[in-house]
């Protein structure tokens, strides 16, 4: 196992910035690369790890585009800025620094954003034994996964990355790996991917 | 101590001993389902005394494909669950991603002889050479252990089955996939009762998925169900039809000092477990085992690590994927004694009373009969004993995700990838 970059990846070492952002890079790619495995395997896609993948790649997407709430991935470290809200942002709300919390609305996914049952929906519905009466709310047996977003994602990265890993050789000689970011519009502009990723 | 191995073709994916520990089931990732019985102790072979042999073997579950989909199903089974025995016979639920399946295992060891009309083999007799009739006997006949699908549970999930368990009225079990959680009655497929349903109305938001579930041994209305964000709920079938609201949330607050790229990941709770008395459950993350009270929900009254140095390994085990290994957890029977699988074969157990634990390893040279577990160490730098192996050469290939505790003796069943162990304690045979 590399040292170095174990120790990157949590944050130790002389140069820290620098590895946090070359290990976090080094994250995104393996991750995407994970997703895009992920289409092939048998058996269908996997919830719980494409989640845990896509949540990974998040975080390690804010570290590498600087963007606010990126420090939630590391352990906190001394001195300012004060720390960011980071339970907000395990709950799924976007960064506050984006336009929405700038128009005074923070975006927030509702605590729980589930279905109403008919049960909720009707507070007569009396007791609640263990009659079959939901069978008809039942989600039909073809209810899709909703896996399809899956193919867009894929299109998304197979121009955007491709790209950025072709600068990747050069980014041990720049300065700032930011740079390279910068050079790539695809990623920066590109909205839906952080709704793409957890689109499984 | 004494062992058994036995080879089963296919990489073992559960193992599940029955409510007396008499019955022993394995189900592998080829759909099989193998179970073992214990030889019943008698004095004319000491040496055979509690030993495991194979009972029945039988094809649970298929590949099938989904057309609609274009989804191949793994016939893999996930889990099985036993069915507390109400008469000569035994039952199990089986299941793989998708369906669930009830099985009926019965031994025949007498068959009727001297038909009036059918001669020995079955062919029908002349019936000119039939001068006298005759009442056909029950004779003894090579025992012969039939097991038949009762009934098939399909259609109730649309994502991937982590968890069945039974509850204790015996008359229903709960089903769990990464969003829901289905109620059935035992005796009717063809509908099913939902308890619990996460799924967000927009599947972007989604932040967590169910990882395991099961009933509570003793209050049929409480059950339990863990999630990938590493928090449990409590929901109670009384309060309310879906149980959406828990009515206990036990979950533990991040330690800010650990926190990296993959503290979500390792937050994930890959097995809960009721203790037999009821008052605890235990919990298995990637790097540790927590004992959490019914009645504290703030934090567990227990964490044991189980292999702490690969914290600092993180990065490599998400390379590999070994991060998301789905380990399991067990008691003993006395709910003092708590284990859990690891890498390179390992597995542990963790003494609650005692505060001691003790690696040991599943393998060939230790599972000669007789012969006694030498405990293992990784030594993770610093002074190295003799015997000790050190976190680099650790064989990430070989874990044990499956291990099972026999409900009231030490005795334990490992299954280590295609090969399952067996493991008896003779010497402090009787829980404490």
């Amino acid at each position: 196992f590399s040292r170095r970059r174990e120790r990157a990846a949590r944050g130790l070492g002389a140069g820290g910035a620098m590895e946090f952002r070359l290990e976090a890079h080094r994250i995104v790619s393996i991750s995407l690369g994970k997703i895009y495995s992920a289409r092939g395997q048998r058996g269908g896609l996997k919830l719980h790890k494409n989640l845990l993948v896509s949540l990974v790649l998040r975080s390690a997407r804010r570290v590498y585009l600087g963007e606010p709430g990126g420090e939630c991935a590391l352990p906190p470290r001394p001195g300012p800025p004060p720390p960011p809200d980071c339970e907000r942002l395990r709950r799924g709300c976007r960064p506050l620094a984006s336009e929405a919390a700038a128009r005074g609305r923070p975006e927030c996914p509702a605590e729980s954003p589930r279905k109403r049952s008919a049960a909720e929906r009707d507070p007569a519905a009396g007791y609640p034994g263990k009659k079959p009466r939901r069978e008809t709310e039942q989600p039909p047996p073809q209810e899709d996964m909703e896996t399809g977003n899956v193919a867009s994602l894929i299109s998304i990265f197979g121009s955007g990355f491709s790209g950025l890993l072709g600068k990747e050789r050069g980014a041990a000689e720049a300065t700032e790996p930011g740079q390279v970011c910068c050079e790539q519009p695809v990623l920066r502009s590109l909205n839906p991917w952080s709704t793409a990723i957890v689109a499984f | 101590t004494s062992a058994l191995l036995e080879v089963v073709t296919d990489i073992i994916s559960t193992v599940e001993f029955n409510h007396t520990g008499e019955l022993l089931a394995t189900g592998d990732k080829g759909g099989r389902v193998v179970i073992f019985q214990r030889e019943p102790e008698s004095k004319n072979e000491p040496y055979n005394q509690g030993e495991y042999n194979v009972y029945s073997t039988f094809q649970s579950h298929e590949p099938e494909f989904d057309y609609l989909k274009s989804l191949e199903i793994e016939e893999k089974i996930n889990k099985i669950k036993w069915l507390p025995q109400q008469n000569a016979a035994h039952s199990l639920l089986s299941t793989n991603d998708k369906t669930i399946k009830l099985w009926k295992v019965t031994e025949r060891d007498k068959r009727p002889e001297g038909y009036n009309l059918k001669d020995e083999e079955g062919k029908l007799k002349d019936l000119s050479t039939v001068t006298s009739l005759q009442v056909p006997v029950l004779k003894p006949m090579d025992l012969m252990v039939e097991v038949t699908p009762r009934r098939i549970f399909a259609n109730g999930h649309t994502y991937h089955v982590n968890s069945i368990s039974v509850n204790s009225d015996c008359e229903t079990y709960m089903s769990a996939d990464d969003l829901r959680i289905n109620l059935w009655h035992l005796a009717i497929t063809d509908r099913s009762f939902n308890i619990v349903d996460i799924k967000p109305a927009n599947m972007e938001d989604l932040t967590e998925v169910i990882t395991a579930s099961e009933f509570h041994p003793h209050h049929c209305n409480l059950f339990v169900y863990s999630s990938s964000k590493g928090s449990l709920r409590l929901c109670d079938m009384r309060a309310s039809a879906l149980c959406d609201k828990h009515s206990k949330l036990f979950e533990e607050p991040e330690d800010p000092s650990n926190r990296s790229f993959f503290s979500e990941i390792i937050s994930s709770v890959s097995d809960v477990k009721f203790s037999h008395s009821g008052r605890y459950m235990l919990t298995r993350d990637y790097l540790t085992v927590k004992v959490w009270d019914l009645n504290m929900e703030t934090k567990p009254i227990e964490t044991y690590q189980v292999h702490d140095y690969l914290r600092s390994k993180l990065c490599s085990l998400y390379e590999n994927d070994c991060i998301f290994d789905k380990f399991e957890c067990a008691w003993n029977g006395s709910d003092s004694v708590i284990m859990t699988g690891a890498y390179n074969n390992f597995f542990r157990m963790f003494d609650r009373n005692t505060k001691r634990d003790v690696t040991l390893e599943a393998s060939r040279e230790s599972s000669k009969p007789r012969a006694i577990l030498k405990p293992r160490r990784v030594c993770v730098g610093g002074k190295r004993r003799k015997d000790d192996i050190s976190v680099d050469s650790l064989d990430f290939t070989k874990k044990i995700l499956h291990t099972a505790w026999h409900p009231t003796e030490n005795i334990i069943a490992i299954a280590a990838t295609n090969n399952l162990y067996i493991f008896q304690d003779k010497v402090n045979s009787e829980m404490h």
